[in-house]
């Protein structure tokens, strides 16, 4: 079953459709980028997740609870950690995570465990008498998702948990995220600066101006954007004459010089592949490198969203 | 932090979470030390020079004196700092962020606004329990009775409670940080002025204190409580209904509460007709109810109409059980419902209380028909704007407007015709005896002049009222009675969490 499951959510700020039919599914395991530019509609989509806003339509099923008919039920199942979070003055970590325990009604035993786990998962131990005011960002960072780790949730959803962090705390904050799918949450992380998730999330969601532009694994999201592939290729006769070749090939096109050798984009099929590769093999170019690339989640982002990027 | 299953570590376990950071956070922070110590300081100080000043001669006065210089003091902590911390405390969950934080970690507003109560509550009983033996000191100076300590004590209690709730319901209100600045400064000079008429209280209750002495003036000490409980209580709902999410529902306490001043007026109505006799206490109970149901009678008529997803899937899934909680479930519609409802509840129990008494007919008749008209200016003056409104009133914005609107038309309409009297020469109306003022009408009423004109006014408007609201009334009522028909076809949920409001496990 999916931990979290977005059917066809919609909301509106007056004229503004923020949200606009909106739907995913994220599994126990799974870290699901949410990535759109700003005003996209990512944190909207994410509170009404998290029972802070209500859809116009739709609905969203936490662990098969309805977020619009319980809430309460739904809360105990998400942990929710929001782009501003709160930090109470004259408050220590231990105060702090004890006061959010004891509000969701954590008690005893249970309650001092939990809050040393979390300590213990964000590495905070050194620091529990301190000051929440005097944390750096990074910190402070932590110790929000380790509040929101708490009453152990099935489902996490973090509202751009890497904006503002330093390369370090933004690697430590990739382990944690890494570790807590590790142990079966289903994870919503979202973004609107893509190289922060590429190398967390498993699968992706875009969106841009509240409309969704594509969901599931970043090489089926790829797929569905194009059926083209990107393609470097190098010979020993230089790029110029490959450049040449390729372009009276069939499915080629944009085809551009770089590092001594061609890029282009290939229409065809893997059976063409074949034939191309033959021809180009046989064409005496004196051909020693082929190689399709990679498509990147930055490719993929680029394709679908109209590049207001930032 | 070792052992774990002694008593005392499980009651800290059932304290309310709330309360326990605010303790925390006063004990790890300077305002609440600092202004305690300087309180103290400063009593004993003022307490010190009263008595060196006054030397060896022992009369009432010199109790008298040091009995209200102490009182000043105190009263400044209980009825200033704490309601004032309080405040900042509350509104410290808006400038931190934290609101969002509380609302999804299952803490009930009803929890967040009991432990910021209860934090002020603590830090006004170790005042208390301070000032405590400088209070004996004057008792035992004579010149102060122990009535009047009592007295004292008990309105002083109930005023720092009030003034308390009212300051985190403030806050409550203040979610961006413009308004939190102008109503803190409106709430720190609203509890200076407060602080200088409890001073006069003081006053009187210590130099006079004969006024105690008699029922009249017992029943004003238990009046002024009632009442400034009543305050706190409406304050507690309106902060109540604020922290709830914007999304949830922030009517329904409201409407139970609304609904208990009504009962209220009713009861103390009842005794002061026992107490005292004749009918006029009875119905100016009412009356004073009235105009206090006035502004939440504003807020109710002029909520969105349709029930809302997340209520509608709470209305009762029993069509008679769904019929009787309508009044109290959110939309504009509904409230007209329940205005109504609460007018019959306070006609049919002023009738109740006058019929076993021998009061003649007539009379009864006729403060039930006073009784009624109080709430049936209320009634016209907000529902027929909010009638109207309610056809086309889309944005939030706008409704506001509209409830400024409507509040402000009961003043301008008292002033209006005073002025329009100036210019046309009609000598009464510039006396501000024309038909538009209610309290005219009443008072002409009720001494059984033959005003016909406001009578029928106020009928005019009444009848207006009525048939404009007739359309919404009926669809609120279909609207709640599809709403349980839904929940009754449909599935149960499926989880096996209770559904509504049944507390987290
Ligand atoms: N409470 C609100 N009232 C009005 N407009 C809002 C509100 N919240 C968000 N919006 C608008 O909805 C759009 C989506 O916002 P948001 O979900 O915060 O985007 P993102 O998180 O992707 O940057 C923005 O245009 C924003 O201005
Ligand atoms: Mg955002």
């Amino acid at each position: 079953m999916s931990a979290l499951e977005v059917q066809a959510i919609s909301k509106r700020f007056g004229t503004l459709k923020a949200v606009d039919d909106v739907s995913f599914t994220v599994h126990p395991g799974e870290i699901m980028g949410f990535i759109g530019p700003n005003g996209a509609g990512k944190t909207t989509t994410m509170r009404i997740c998290s029972t802070l806003e209500l859809p116009d339509q739709g609905d969203v099923l936490v662990d098969g609870i309805s977020v619009i008919e319980e809430p309460r039920a739904a809360r105990r199942r998400i942990g929710f950690m929001p782009d501003s979070y709160g930090a109470y003055a004259n408050t220590s970590i231990t105060d702090y995570l004890d006061f959010f325990a004891r509000a969701y009604g954590l008690a005893g035993d249970r309650r001092r465990q939990q809050v040393a786990r979390v300590i213990e998962f964000t590495s905070l131990g050194d620091l529990v008498e301190k000051e929440i005011s005097s944390l750096s960002k990074g910190l402070k960072q932590r110790l929000c998702l380790a509040k929101t780790l708490l009453h152990d949730p099935a489902v996490m959803i973090l509202d751009e948990p890497a904006a503002g962090l330093d390369p370090r705390a933004r690697v430590e904050l990739r382990e944690l995220v890494k570790a807590l799918a590790g142990l079966g949450k289903a994870i919503l992380v979202s973004s609107h600066i893509l190289t922060e998730l590429a190398e967390m999330c498993t699968t992706v969601t875009v969106i841009e101006r509240g409309t969704m532009r594509g969901t599931g694994s970043v090489a089926a999201i790829a797929r569905g954007v194009s059926t083209k592939q990107i393609i470097f290729a190098r010979t020993l006769t230089g790029p110029e004459r490959l450049e040449r070749t390729l372009l009276e090939l069939p499915h080629v096109s944009e085809a551009r010089r770089e590092r001594e050798g061609v890029v282009f984009e290939y229409a065809g099929t893997q059976d063409d592949l074949v034939t191309l590769l033959t021809q180009l093999a046989g064409a005496g170019l004196g051909l020693v490198e082929f190689a399709p690339q990679q498509v990147n989640l930055e490719d993929v982002f680029l394709s679908l969203t109209e590049g207001k990027l930032q | 932090m070792s052992a774990s299953t002694t008593p005392g570590l499980r009651i800290d376990d059932r304290l309310n979470p709330i309360l326990v950071k605010e303790v925390r956070q006063s004990l790890r922070g300077k305002y609440f030390r600092v202004l305690f110590w300087l309180t103290l300081g400063l009593g004993t100080l003022i307490g010190l020079s009263i008595v060196a000043s006054l030397g060896g001669e022992n009369s009432d006065e010199t109790g008298q004196i040091f009995f209200m210089a102490m009182f000043g003091v105190l009263s400044a902590a209980v009825h200033g700092f704490v309601p004032f911390s309080a405040f900042l405390s509350t509104s410290a969950e808006w400038d931190e962020n934290t609101y969002d934080l509380l609302v999804i970690s299952n803490l009930r507003p009803r929890q967040i606004v009991q432990g910021k109560l209860l934090s002020a509550l603590i830090q006004a009983l170790l005042y208390y329990s301070t000032f405590g033996p400088f209070l004996v000191f004057a008792f035992l100076l004579n010149g102060v009775d122990l009535l009047s300590i009592v007295a004292l004590l008990s309105g002083s209690l109930a005023t720092c409670v009030a003034l308390t709730m009212l300051g985190i319901a403030a806050s409550s209100l203040a979610s961006t940080k413009v308004l939190r600045v102008v109503l803190m400064a409106l709430f720190g000079a609203g509890l200076v002025v407060a602080w200088m008429f409890g001073m006069g209280m003081a006053g009187t209750i210590t130099f006079q204190p004969q006024s105690l002495r008699d029922a009249e003036g017992q029943t004003a000490v238990v009046a002024y409580v009632t009442i400034a409980l009543l305050v706190a209580m409406l304050g507690n709902s309106v902060a109540n209904s604020r922290f709830a999410h914007e999304e949830e529902n922030r009517s329904t306490s409201l409407r139970v509460m609304s609904t208990l001043v009504v009962l209220c007026a009713s009861l103390w109505g009842a005794w002061l007709h026992w107490q005292f006799g004749g009918i006029g206490s009875l119905w100016a109970c009412h009356a004073v109810a009235a105009a206090a149901l006035f502004v939440p009678w504003i807020f109710f008529m002029t909520e969105p109409e349709p029930l809302g997803r997340r209520i509608a899937a709470h209305v009762p899934r029993n069509s008679l059980l769904a019929l009787l909680a309508m009044p109290f479930l959110p939309g504009g519609g509904r409230a007209v419902q329940l205005a109504l409802l609460q007018i019959a509840l306070a006609v049919s129990s002023s009738a109740l209380v006058l019929l076993p008494s021998s009061t003649p007919v007539e009379e009864i008749v006729k403060t039930c028909f006073l009784v009624g008209m109080a709430y049936g200016y209320a009634f016209a003056i907000a529902g027929l704007p909010s009638a109207i409104g309610a056809f086309f009133l889309e944005r939030p914005s706008a409704r506001m407007l509209l409830r400024i609107f409507i509040f402000l038309s009961l003043p301008v309409g008292v002033i209006l015709p005073a002025l329009a009297g100036l210019f046309l020469g009609i000598r009464e109306w510039t006396r501000f005896e024309h038909p538009f003022n209610p309290v005219w009408v009443i008072a002409d009423f009720e001494m059984q002049r033959s005003g016909l004109g406001g009578l029928i006014v106020l009928a005019a408007g009444l009848v207006a009222a009525l048939l404009l609201n007739t359309p919404r009334l009926f669809a609120a009522a279909r609207e709640t009675l599809a709403a349980s028909r839904a929940r009754k076809a449909a599935p149960k949920p499926s989880s096996s969490a209770p559904v509504a409001d049944a507390p987290a496990s």
